[in-house]
Formats: C-alpha cells, sequence, structure tokens
C-alpha cells in the first residue's frame, strides 16, 4: 500500500495528544507534490507539531503519515534516518551552529550524512550560498548576520542534501519587508526549480497567500478548511473568514475563557 | 538504489550515467579522476547525455572534472545536459560556467 503519487505527503486519520488534550483528533491532509502548501491557523494550533509528525519527530497517538511511499510511524530507527535525509526543515528560530561559520554551517549535513570529498562539499556549500545570495559571507560567523540573512543562511543549510520536501517553520517571522520578500521569492524558485515539494507553516496570512499553491487553515485540533488562497477568501465558513480576514472577534472569540469579570473585581455577592 | 558510471566512449569522450547522487557521488569522483588523468587528448567531453537524475553531486561531479582536465592543459566540454539538470544549475548560478563548454 503507498500514498497516491500525486501528494507526497498524506496524513490519514491522524491523532496526536499532549497528556489529555487532543493537539489533532483525526486529521486527514494531504500535500501535493511539486506545489507549495501554507498550513494556517492562530499560534498554539499545532502548526510546529504537525511539520514533526511529517518529519516524524513525533508519533501519533493513531493513524498514518505517509511521506514517499512509506508509513513513518512503521519505520525502524535506521529506516527512518535515511527517510529523514529527503526532508529538509527551516527552522522558526534559524537554528544555526553559533560556533560554526557560515560555511561550516551548510556543510554540517553534508560531513554527517555524506562520504563525499571536501573539495565536493565546498562546491556544494559555494552553491548553496550561490543560491540565496551569500556566497561572499561563507567566512562570517552567525552574530555577525542579519536575522535576514541567517535565515538566508539557514536555508541554504536546508536544501544542502537536496530535499524532496522542505518545510519552514514560521519562515516570515521578524523579517523586515526585504528580507520578507526576499524570502518568498526564495521559497518559489526553489520549489519550481529544483522540484521540491514545500510545506510553509505560518500564521503570516499575506505572505503564506501570496506564495501557496494550495492551502489548510488548521484549529480545534481539526482542519478547518482547505483550498486555493482565492477560495478561502471566499469561504462562506465564519471561522475561515474570520482568520482569512484577522478579525479580532467571531467565532474564535477574543477573550480566553474566563469568569465573570464584575465577579473577578468585586468579588462575589 | 540509485546506480551510475563513468566511462570513456568515443575517444576524449567521457560518458556519465544514472543517477548522480550522494550515493554514487564519491565513487564516480574517484573514477572519473583516474580516467582523465590517464587520457591523453587534448580534449575533454563531458557527455550528460545518459545521466536519469542528477542533484547538486552532478553538478559537482562536472566541475571537479573540469578542474582535473584544466590542471593538465585540457581544454572541456559539457555535453548534452538533460532539461532538468540545466534547470538546477540555472538556481545555483552555473548555467553560464558549464553550457556552452
Amino acid at each position: 500500500m503507498s500514498v497516491d503519487n500525486a501528494y507526497a505527503v498524506e496524513l490519514k486519520g491522524v491523532t496526536f495528544k499532549r497528556g489529555s488534550r487532543s493537539i489533532f483528533n483525526n486529521v486527514d491532509i494531504r500535500i501535493p507534490r511539486g506545489k507549495v502548501t501554507g498550513i494556517m491557523g492562530p499560534s498554539g494550533c499545532g502548526k510546529t507539531t504537525l511539520l514533526r509528525l511529517i518529519g516524524a519527530q513525533l508519533r501519533p497517538a493513531s493513524g498514518e503519515v505517509w511521506v514517499a511511499g512509506q508509513n513513518l510511524p512503521t519505520l525502524s530507527r535506521s529506516d527512518l534516518f535515511d527517510a529523514r535525509k529527503q526532508m529538509g526543515v527551516l527552522f522558526q528560530s534559524g537554528a544555526l551552529f553559533t560556533d560554526l561559520d557560515v560555511f561550516e554551517n551548510v556543510a554540517f549535513p553534508l560531513r554527517v550524512h555524506t562520504q563525499l570529498s571536501d573539495e565536493m562539499i565546498r562546491d556544494i556549500v559555494l552553491m548553496k550560498l550561490q543560491a540565496v545570495g551569500l556566497r561572499g559571507a561563507f567566512e562570517l560567523m552567525p552574530d555577525e548576520l542579519s536575522g535576514g540573512m541567517k535565515r538566508r543562511v539557514a536555508l541554504a543549510r536546508a536544501i544542502a542534501l537536496d530535499p524532496q520536501i522542505l518545510m519552514y517553520d514560521e519562515p516570515f517571522v521578524g523579517q523586515d519587508p526585504i528580507a520578507m520578500g526576499v524570502l518568498v521569492r526564495l521559497i518559489r524558485l526553489l520549489n519550481d526549480a529544483l522540484g521540491i515539494t514545500s510545506i510553509v507553516v505560518s500564521h503570516d496570512l499575506a505572505e503564506t497567500a501570496s506564495i501557496a499553491d494550495y492551502l489548510y487553515v488548521v484549529g480545534d485540533g481539526q482542519v478547518l478548511g482547505q483550498g486555493t488562497p482565492q477560495e478561502l477568501m471566499n469561504s462562506d465558513n465564519p471561522r475561515i473568514r474570520q482568520f482569512m480576514k484577522g478579525d479580532p472577534d467571531g467565532p474564535v472569540p477574543f477573550h480566553f475563557p474566563a469568569p465573570d469579570y464584575r465577579a473577578d473585581l468585586l468579588g462575589k455577592r | 538504489m540509485s546506480s551510475a558510471s563513468v566511462k570513456w566512449g568515443e575517444a576524449g569522450v567521457l560518458s556519465l550515467s544514472g543517477v548522480l547522487d550522494y550515493r554514487t557521488g564519491p565513487t564516480l569522483r574517484k573514477e572519473g579522476k583516474t580516467l582523465i588523468a590517464a587520457e591523453k587528448a587534448p580534449t575533454l567531453v563531458l557527455d550528460c547525455s545518459a545521466v536519469e537524475k542528477s542533484s547538486s553531486v552532478g553538478l559537482s561531479l562536472l566541475l571537479a572534472f573540469m578542474r582535473d582536465a584544466s590542471a593538465t592543459g585540457k581544454t572541456v566540454e559539457v555535453r548534452a545536459m538533460p532539461q532538468d539538470m540545466r534547470e538546477i544549475a540555472e538556481v545555483y548560478g552555473l548555467g553560464e560556467l558549464l553550457a556552452g563548454r
């Protein structure tokens, strides 16, 4: 049994819990191959958890997580190690090694996962840095880089092993408008020219909607909606409309559930 | 399991074939270096027409063979890069370096 070839990743009936709290409840998500898919939803709705399920850092309580024809929760540790080589992740924080320079940060996965000679590793590191516009910065240390540059180095490292699937965890957070524009362009370019399947987890609506071919909106442990950005913008579902239009109040209430305000301030009468 | 090879075709034409990736790259690099060092022809053609799939490793192999050739005074030409390999080369800014040589 394997997934439909049109999908690079397929979650089937996935339930994930932290303690007794359900983060995902019987969720089905299909990520089309070779496209940019955005996973959107309010902060804390489990978007990063979803990436960890796809990367098999977390196991679902039940359900299947198919990546490239393999159901990850059933794999052995060594098979999982191999499966992960085809996935790249751009972490929210960038997560560069602070005591390694830019070159060695990008070279790291090549040194750990391949038998390539130093000569070929140098070629590949310079190619990846050229693609993100930072070949000239190869000798700099991470603390000498701006936030936007750090994220681009992290992106060069994420594509070092030529992954089939590239996952971006909140790539736009904390970026200035120019850095944001550069990232949007790079995500699209790498997706299209390298034939990568991209998954962008974000709550930055404008950027994600501008780049994604397909969107999922998640919340309350479920998929609230899916479709092209245009389809979701025009959705009749009030929850999706609230999220897409950024309304402070709606089906997702502005106030976290709380006891009566008057009673809280003045005491019960 | 990916498989690939590097061998002489007609005189002076080194033919790369199969899947050029992290598994096949290290061996291809060693074999190609030995073949180029032993070849007397003044011109080296790197023929990619039989490449099935290439990652950035394939591009690095071409660059490495070009360096080998240049170290022994040979001129180099890259021939018949498949379209997807050419597109990857463009992303990494190697289009001009590898095309038309």
